[in-house]
């Protein structure tokens, strides 16, 4: 994509266990308490309930009517108030929604329509399954819900890679971008926390205390569960009218460690997120890197590196570094910086891992006034 | 309403430039027409198919709609049917492209699968033993974890280029093949495995008899007494590749990718706007990016599920933007294998170019007075070097990619 116009990100929406907007985002990242809630979930022994970052659409009534949303899922609704907020954070006038495309990435899309499908069958038997259930429960569902609402005709898309689907998704965005198929990208990530999913949490992971995430303390497991969405307003710099900052690239591949390709980037926001399995391979890749974690505000979902991104861009507006939530640790091999350094240079990269070799990596730079 | 054209106008909402074609270097296919695509290939032609209620699963429900299951495929038990299907044509296509293993590692290969129930937690099992409040065995919700289609395909092969499972329901399997292109020509990657793959199961299968779009007889696409759709299962996987990678590893082309367009209905999520102006709109962007205008367009290869509404809005739109051009639907051979068929169908469209003829859309007997143009009644020769196939899909989502002849 040599030759291409610069990628600007104008807007910033996001709803999750911090709260909701970017001024809520930016307190918690500026070190407010960011405490998680809680889902208690049916098991075989009784209720048990888990810590989890839960994430409150009630400030979508502020962009639709109430009436509108009644037929509308938690995992639409979520998707739906991270559109508006990054729509009104970007200042998009109405009449330029139609001609957005739009991207989704879900690690595991509408899994409470899903759910809740499988359990119409199972109640009611075959021949009495709710359709309603089973409509919202594909994953383009939310992508479908903001196209109506915005009245936006251009592309539209959803991509499920579990934990690499925003960095794989985000490719994509780069690209229509680059062949001029639409001037602005919506981009957004969406995970709920069904019960469907914080069950399988807790049977992966067990029943953690409610103790604060510690990401870069790689021989705890330390994640707590979270849902949420993240939204991205992406223009191309001719249609850009100021922003955050530069969406440089954006790589997904399988390597072996060391080798990744780091544009040595000022800061590098590492995606861990008090997995323990995947916690030595993030302390490998950031060897002697100065590094920023931010998950302990938001939890652990595949949607997470997108909140990974809007706190970057944050930082490149800002040029100051918000503090990594729970700071260093003693083994972990990076430089974490204090909250107010200075970024240190023009670029900030966002990685992800997941499994034993897979990777995703964006790199954000600084926006020169447009 | 977008305007009508007349033939020979391309209309685009988006101002696109023609892009580069991009070679489509082998074609695998398994559905319920069977198990490769010269053998699928000769069924269609031959005007055979086999709808019947389900075999693989049962279903209490007292309708017995029926299905095209691909028969006699078994998964291995370690993984998705979806995904060991997707496996299954790739396989088909690597070998038609003359690809080996060594060959692939020297290139970097990215992957990009359409899918509906690919990526999905939806395990019946599992959800029984949870509701009645035991400790369900977890073995298929690592089985669906561990078995994204793009990354079980990319790790067969130990591709290193970008992956990426698409799901935009029913037009995933054309996304997918229009991305992997839009991959190849940005550079991301030198080449990809493209295409789509489902399998068709007891949630799909009720799911789809709740919303009331299933006939309970062999489906009839566009004919006047249709009354909704079969479903079916199965995969088909493109290989695609630059001019230089072309150049360099001695592949042939069989045909090209020449241009891809897709546009959202922001109408409903199940229905598809009634005058199909996404629809208009990937055709649009298709036909402009392909750089052809539709005097070369020898058929179209439609989506033609069969439902009432599908039908009439697709047929009213080929009307208008591609006026006399021959059209029909496989679907009536194959079922409708939702997030595989726009792949299924790509396949196929680009095998019929080769050989010059198209399949009787299966089921149409009656024309409706409701749609103003009717498809192929029986096996037609069809001149031209390109054309189109095309998906709608639930969401809104219109995708629709142009072939080119070698």
């Amino acid at each position: 994509m040599s030759g291409m116009d610069q990628i600007v990100i104008e807007g910033v929406g996001g709803v999750g266990g911090f709260g909701c907007g970017v001024s809520d985002l930016t307190r918690a990242l500026t070190g407010s308490a960011c405490s998680p809630g809680t889902l208690a979930l049916s098991t075989e022994s009784g209720t048990v309930t888990i810590p989890a970052f839960r994430a409150d659409v009630s400030r979508l009534e502020e962009f639709l009517p109430v009436r509108t949303l009644r037929r509308i899922d938690h995992f639409s609704r979520l998707g739906l108030l991270g559109s508006y907020l990054a729509l009104a954070d970007a200042n998009l006038p109405e009449e330029e929604r139609t001609r957005l495309g739009i991207i989704i990435a879900s690690g595991y899309g509408a899994t409470g329509m899903t759910y809740a499908f499988l359990k119409s069958l199972i109640d009611d038997g075959d021949i009495c399954a709710s359709p309603t259930c089973f409509a919202s429960s594909v994953h383009n569902s939310a992508a479908a819900h903001i196209s109506i609402q915005l009245g936006a005709k251009g592309p539209n898309l959803t991509v499920s890679d579990y934990h690499m689907s925003v960095p794989s998704a985000l490719a994509t965005a780069r690209i229509w971008l680059a062949e001029e198929r639409v001037q602005r990208v919506l981009f957004g990530a969406i995970d709920e926390l069904s019960d469907l999913i914080g069950y399988i949490r807790y049977r992966t992971r067990g029943a953690l205390p409610a103790a604060p995430m510690t990401p870069l303390r790689t021989e705890m497991e330390t994640s707590i569960p979270g849902e949420g969405a993240a939204f991205l307003l992406l223009a191309r710099e001719g249609a850009a009218r100021g922003g955050y900052c530069t969406l440089d690239a954006s790589t997904t591949g399988s390597l072996p460690f060391p080798g990744l390709p780091f544009p040595e980037p000022g800061l590098l926001v590492l995606g861990a997120d008090g997995c323990r399995a995947s916690g030595r391979r993030y302390a490998a890749v950031a060897q002697n890197a100065r590094v920023a974690c931010y998950t302990p505000l938001y939890g652990s979902m595949p949607a997470g590196p997108a909140f990974d991104l809007a706190a970057a861009a944050l930082i490149l507006k800002g040029g100051r570094v918000f503090p990594t939530p729970g700071g260093a640790f003693r083994d972990f091999p990076a430089t974490v910086p204090a909250g107010g350094d200075p970024v240190g240079a023009d670029r900030i990269a966002c990685i992800t891992l997941a499994g034993n070799e897979a990777y995703g990596l964006t790199t954000l730079g600084r926006l020169n006034s447009l | 309403m977008l305007p009508l054209l007349k033939r020979g106008e391309v209309l685009c909402s988006i101002q696109r430039m023609s892009v580069a074609p991009i070679a489509i270097t082998g074609m695998g296919c398994i559905c319920a027409a069977g198990r490769n695509l010269p053998d699928s290939m000769e069924a269609i032609l031959r005007g055979e198919r086999n709808p019947a209620p389900p075999v693989r699963f049962a279903s209490n429900h007292p309708v017995r709609y029926p299905v095209f299951e691909a028969a006699e495929f078994e998964a291995p038990p370690d993984l998705l049917r979806t995904s060991a299907f997707g496996l299954h044509a790739v396989r088909e296509a690597v070998a038609d492209a003359g690809l080996d293993r060594k060959t692939m590692g020297a290139l970097r290969v990215g992957v990009c699968v359409g899918t509906t129930v690919g990526t999905v937690l939806s395990e019946e099992t599992f959800c029984r033993g949870y509701l009645a409040g035991l400790i369900p065995d977890m073995t298929p919700i690592r089985r669906i974890l561990r078995g994204n289609p793009a990354d079980v395909i990319a790790r067969e092969f130990g591709l290193s280029g970008p992956r990426q499972t698409v799901v935009t329901a029913c037009a995933s399997g054309t996304d997918a093949v229009g991305i992997a292109g839009s991959w190849i020509r940005a550079g991301l990657c030198d080449a990809a495995i493209a295409g789509g793959a489902d399998e068709l199961g007891r949630i799909t299968y009720i799911g789809f008899i709740s919303l009331m779009i299933t006939d309970d007889s062999p489906c009839k696409p566009f004919d006047k007494h249709r009354k909704g759709l079969n479903l079916g299962e199965g995969a088909a996987m493109l290989v695609l590749a630059s001019e230089r990678v072309l150049r360099r590893s001695g592949m042939r082309a069989r045909s090209f990718l020449l241009g891809y367009g897709s546009a959202g209905d922001a109408y409903h999520q199940t229905a598809p706007q009634p005058d199909g102006a996404g629809l208009r709109s990937a055709i649009s962007e298709a036909m402009a990016t392909s750089g052809v205008s539709s005097d070369s367009v020898a058929f179209v290869n439609a989506h033609g599920t069969g439902t009432p509404d599908n039908d009439r809005v697709e047929s009213r739109v080929l009307h208008d933007m591609l006026p006399g051009i021959p059209f029909l639907s496989t679907k009536g051979y194959t079922g409708h294998t939702l997030g595989a068929a726009g792949a299924i169908e790509a396949v196929f469209t680009a095998a019929c170019l080769e050989i010059g003829k198209i399949p009787a859309n299966a089921g149409f007997e009656t024309p409706d007075p409701d749609i103003a143009n009717t498809p192929v009644r029986e096996v037609t020769t069809v001149q031209g070097t390109v054309a189109l196939s095309e998906s709608l899909a639930f969401g809104g989502n219109n995708s629709v990619v142009v072939l080119g002849k070698a």
